[in-house]
C-alpha cells in the first residue's frame, strides 16, 4: 500500500526583483510516496529549484498560499528549531554545484551532516560508528581512496559522489536533489545517477527520492516524471520504466 | 562540533584570519607593554617616595614634641613596628657650591636609626662600584676608578677614598682638612647640586671638571670632596615667632640619589643633633626664676642681692617619627596602632596632638597624579586598540561575505542559527586567543628587553626615547605584571568576540537559499 511522504498543496512561491514581485511557483502541488523516485522537469527558471527548497525546508511558500506536508506534518506549523531539525534528519540535499566545503577533506565533509545533527556530544559518542558509516558510503561511491583529499583534488563527478554521501550520511527519509548531473558529462552524469540508484537500493527499504532536471534522459531514470509549467506541476505523458 | 572543525580550518587555511590575529596580537603587546612599563614606572615611584618617609609618620611641625625617645621605644616595643626613628623637618635656604642659593627641606636625622627605617644608606650615590650601568658602555662612570689612583695612602691619609665617602654620608659627618677633624656635614639630594653633577644620557652622574683634562679624576670637582654648604635655618619659639636666623658652613659629605625628583633636587639631610641645636631644639636648661646672673633687685629698697636662679631643663625636640612596619603589617592597621601609642604617649607627657599619615597620604598628591597619568595613558591606548575591534568586525564581515555559501551548505544541511552565530563568535574568540597569546609573548618579550631594545633603537637610529634626563631613571622598568597582562590578554580575546559578533548575527540571519545562490 502507497504511503504519502512528501506532499506539496497548492503552493505559491512569489520573489521580489527590486520592485517587481516575480510569482515562481503558483498553485503547485506534488505527492511523493515512500521509496518513489519522482524526476520534476522543467526549463530553466520554471522553479525546479525553488519547489526543491520548499519540500526540503529550506524556504517557506507565500503566507497562506499552500502548505508542505511531511508525513502529513505541515512544514508551515514547525518553529525553527524544528525545521533545523526537519533538515539535518528527515531530508538530505544534493546540489548541482556541490556546495562542499574545500577547507575540509572528502571524509570531514561527508561527516559535517553527522556532526551538525548530532551536536557535539552526540557525535562523540557515535563518532566511531559514524566515520564507519562515511567510509561505507563513500566506498559505495568508489571514493575509499580519496577520503582525505580536499575538493579541490577531486573531479566534478567525484565531488558530486561526495555530495551525495554527505546527503545519505544521517539517513534521511527523502533524497532532493537539484541537477545532480547538471554539471557534468553524459558519462559521468550517468555513473552520479547509477550511484543515486545503487544508494537507493542500498538501504532496508527504498530510497525516496526528489530529483528535478531539465534533462528527460536523467529523468527518465526516475520512477515517475512530472513538470512544472506556468508555476503549476503535471503529470508528465510518457511514465517512466520502473 | 562542526564548530570546532571549521574554526580550526579557517584558522589554518586563510590569511585574512592571521591578520586578524596580527591586529589583536599587535594591540595586546601594546596596551600591555605600556602598562607593565608604566607599572613599572609608577612602582619605582612609589617606591622612592617611601624612600625617606618609611610605612606610618609622626608629625608635628615647627616645635615639635619632646621625650621622642620614650615615645621610639613604646613603638618598637610594639610588635605591630619594626623600626621607629626621629627626625626633625624643616624648611632652610643653602648657599651651594657655585654662589647658587636656594630654599630646601633639611632632614635632621640620627643616620643610622633613620637607616633602618628608611633606607637611607642605599641611596648614598657615591659609593665605589665594580660595573658600569648597561648604558655607561664605555666605562665612564667616576666612582668606578680610585680617586687618587697614584698615591693610595695619600687618599686614605685626606679620606680620599669611594669607601671613604661612602662613610662619611653614612655619618653625615666629613674631616675638615684645614683642622684634621671629623665634623658634622651635609648629604644633599644628587640633583640639589645638578649644576655640577652633569646627569649622562646613561642616567650616572659626571662631576664638573674645572681643569682642562677631565678624564684626570683628580682634576673634577666632586661636590662630597671639595664642596661646601652654607645652610641657613629659622629656628621659631614656643609661640612660633621667628628667631634669629641660625647659619653654619658645612662640608658635604656625600649625596643621595633617591630616583624621586622632589626628593633629590629639594632635599639635604643633616645630623639631628646639630639641626636640633641650631632650632633651638636641643635639651637646654631654662631659668624660671631669678636671672641668668643670679642679682636681683629689690624694688622698694633698690639693694641688690644674690638669689641662686630656679632652672628647669627641656628636653630635646623632633618634629617627626617615622616608623616602619613589621613584615606582613599592612600599612593602614599600622597607622591605627601608631595612632593610639602617640595618643597614650602625648596623654602621659603632655605632648601636642600630632599628625600621623601613612606614607601614602603623604605623598597623596603625586601618586594621585601618577596614577591618573597612568588610567589616561592606557584609556588612550585601549582607545587605540579598539581599532583591533573594528580590524577583526572588518575582516569577518568580508569572510561572512566570502563564506555564505559555506553558511548556506550548513543551513541546508539543518545548522541553526545560532550554531551558525556562535561558528563565528567561537572563530572570533578563537582568533582573539591566538593573537593575545602571541601578543602576551610579544609583550613579554619587548618589557624583558626593552632596555636593549631601546639601546639598539639609540645606537641603530638615534632615537632616545626614554631619556634618564627628562624621566630621571637610568633604566625603563621592565618589570612584568602578570595581573595586568591577564586582564589585557581577556580583553583581547573578548575584544575580537564583540568584533565578530556582528558579522556573526548577520551570517545567522542570512536567507539559506540566496546564501546557497551566493556567487
Amino acid at each position: 500500500m502507497s504511503e504519502t511522504i512528501l506532499e506539496a498543496r497548492q503552493v505559491h512561491k512569489t520573489y521580489r526583483l527590486g520592485r517587481v514581485d516575480v510569482p515562481v511557483l503558483r498553485g503547485a502541488s506534488l505527492r511523493v510516496e515512500r521509496g518513489e523516485w519522482v524526476a520534476v522537469l522543467g526549463a530553466s527558471g520554471s522553479g525546479k529549484s525553488t519547489l526543491l527548497h520548499l519540500l526540503g525546508g529550506l524556504d517557506r511558500p507565500d503566507r497562506g498560499r499552500g502548505s508542505i506536508l511531511f508525513e502529513g506534518r505541515d512544514l508551515a506549523h514547525m518553529g525553527g528549531h524544528e525545521l533545523d531539525a526537519y533538515r539535518a534528519r528527515s531530508v538530505g540535499f544534493v546540489f548541482q554545484a556541490y556546495h562542499l566545503l574545500p577547507e575540509l577533506s572528502v571524509l570531514e565533509n561527508v561527516l559535517l551532516g553527522a556532526m551538525v545533527r548530532h551536536g557535539r556530544v552526540g557525535f562523540a559518542r557515535r563518532r566511531s560508528a559514524l566515520r564507519a558509516r562515511a567510509e561505507r558510503l563513500l566506498d559505495l561511491m568508489g571514493l575509499g581512496h580519496r577520503l582525505r583529499h580536499r575538493p579541490v583534488e577531486l573531479s566534478g563527478g567525484e565531488r558530486q559522489r561526495t555530495a551525495i554521501a554527505r546527503a545519505m550520511i544521517n539517513e534521511p527519509t527523502v533524497l532532493l536533489a537539484d541537477e545532480p548531473t547538471g554539471n557534468l558529462d553524459e558519462q559521468t552524469g550517468g555513473a552520479i545517477l547509477d550511484a543515486i540508484a545503487a544508494l537507493r537500493d542500498a538501504g532496508e527499504g527504498r530510497q525516496t527520492i526528489v530529483m528535478v532536471t531539465h534533462a528527460r534522459e536523467v529523468a527518465r531514470r526516475a520512477d515517475r516524471q512530472v513538470r512544472l509549467r506556468l508555476g503549476e506541476v503535471v503529470e508528465e505523458d510518457v511514465p517512466s520504466p520502473a | 562540533m562542526y564548530q570546532s572543525l571549521l574554526t580550526r580550518r579557517y584558522l589554518t587555511h586563510r590569511i585574512m584570519p592571521l591578520l586578524a590575529a596580527l591586529a589583536v596580537a599587535l594591540s595586546t603587546a601594546m596596551v600591555a607593554t605600556t602598562w607593565s612599563v608604566m607599572g613599572g614606572f609608577l612602582q619605582i615611584l612609589l617606591d622612592s617616595g617611601r624612600t625617606f618617609v618609611g610605612d606610618v609618620r609622626i608629625f608635628r611641625p615647627s616645635r615639635g614634641f619632646a621625650h621622642y625617645d620614650e615615645l621610639i621605644a613604646r613603638l618598637e616595643a610594639d610588635p605591630m613596628v619594626d623600626r621607629a626613628c626621629a627626625i626633625i623637618e624643616t624648611f632652610g635656604v643653602v648657599s651651594l657650591v657655585g654662589d647658587e642659593t636656594r630654599a630646601v627641606r633639611v632632614i635632621g636625622v640620627e643616620p643610622t636609626s633613620y637607616d633602618a627605617v628608611t633606607g637611607y644608606f642605599d641611596t648614598l650615590y657615591w659609593h665605589p662600584i665594580d660595573l658600569p650601568n648597561r648604558a655607561d658602555r664605555l666605562g665612564e662612570d667616576p666612582r668606578l676608578r680610585p680617586l687618587v689612583p697614584d698615591n693610595p695612602d695619600l687618599a686614605r691619609r685626606l679620606e680620599l677614598t669611594w669607601e671613604q665617602i661612602e662613610q662619611n654620608g653614612r655619618e653625615v659627618m666629613r674631616m675638615d682638612r684645614k683642622i684634621l677633624r671629623r665634623v658634622p656635614a651635609i648629604v644633599p639630594g644628587i640633583e640639589v647640586h645638578g649644576h655640577v653633577n652633569r646627569r649622562q644620557p646613561g642616567g650616572w652622574y659626571l662631576p664638573y671638571a674645572h681643569v682642562p683634562n677631565p678624564q684626570r679624576v683628580d682634576d673634577w670637582f666632586l661636590v662630597p670632596v671639595h664642596g661646601e654648604v652654607t645652610l641657613r635655618v629659622l629656628p621659631l619659639d614656643e609661640d612660633g615667632r621667628a628667631l634669629e636666623m641660625a647659619s653654619r658652613i658645612l662640608p658635604v659629605a656625600n649625596e643621595f640619589r633617591t630616583g624621586n625628583y622632589e626628593f633629590d633636587s629639594n632635599m639635604v639631610i643633616v645630623r639631628r643633633d646639630m639641626l636640633q641645636e641650631m632650632l633651638h631644639m636641643d635639651e637646654a636648661e631654662r631659668i624660671v626664676e631669678g636671672s641668668s646672673s643670679g642679682i636681683v633687685v629689690d624694688p622698694d629698697t633698690g639693694e641688690e642681692r644674690f638669689v641662686e636662679p630656679e632652672t628647669v631643663v627641656d628636653p630635646a625636640r623632633a618634629n617627626a617619627v617615622l616608623v616602619s612596619g613589621a613584615a606582613g603589617v599592612e600599612v593602614n592597621a599600622l597607622r591605627a596602632r601608631v595612632e593610639e601609642i602617640y595618643e597614650a604617649f602625648s596623654r602621659e607627657f603632655g605632648q601636642p596632638a600630632a599628625r600621623v599619615q601613612t606614607w601614602e597620604q603623604i605623598n597623596a598628591g603625586f601618586i594621585g597624579a601618577v596614577r591618573k597619568e597612568i588610567a589616561l595613558v592606557l584609556v588612550l591606548f585601549s582607545f587605540i586598540s579598539l581599532t583591533a575591534v573594528f580590524l577583526v568586525l572588518a575582516i569577518f564581515w568580508s569572510m561572512v561575505n566570502e563564506k555564505t555559501k559555506d553558511i548556506g551548505i550548513l543551513r541546508s544541511l539543518g545548522a541553526s542559527r545560532a550554531g551558525i552565530a556562535w561558528l563565528w563568535v567561537r572563530y572570533g574568540l578563537s582568533i582573539g586567543l591566538v593573537g593575545s597569546l602571541l601578543g602576551g609573548l610579544l609583550s613579554v618579550l619587548i618589557v624583558r628587553n626593552i632596555n636593549p631594545i631601546h639601546e639598539w633603537l639609540g645606537r641603530a637610529l638615534g632615537i632616545t626615547v626614554w631619556d634618564p634626563k627628562v624621566y630621571y631613571f637610568s633604566e625603563i622598568p621592565s618589570r612584568i605584571d602578570p595581573s595586568a597582562t591577564a586582564i589585557v590578554l581577556i580583553g583581547g580575546v573578548l575584544a575580537a568576540g564583540v568584533g565578530a559578533l556582528i558579522p556573526a548575527l548577520r551570517a545567522a540571519h542570512l536567507d539559506p537559499v540566496r546564501a546557497l545562490r551566493h556567487e
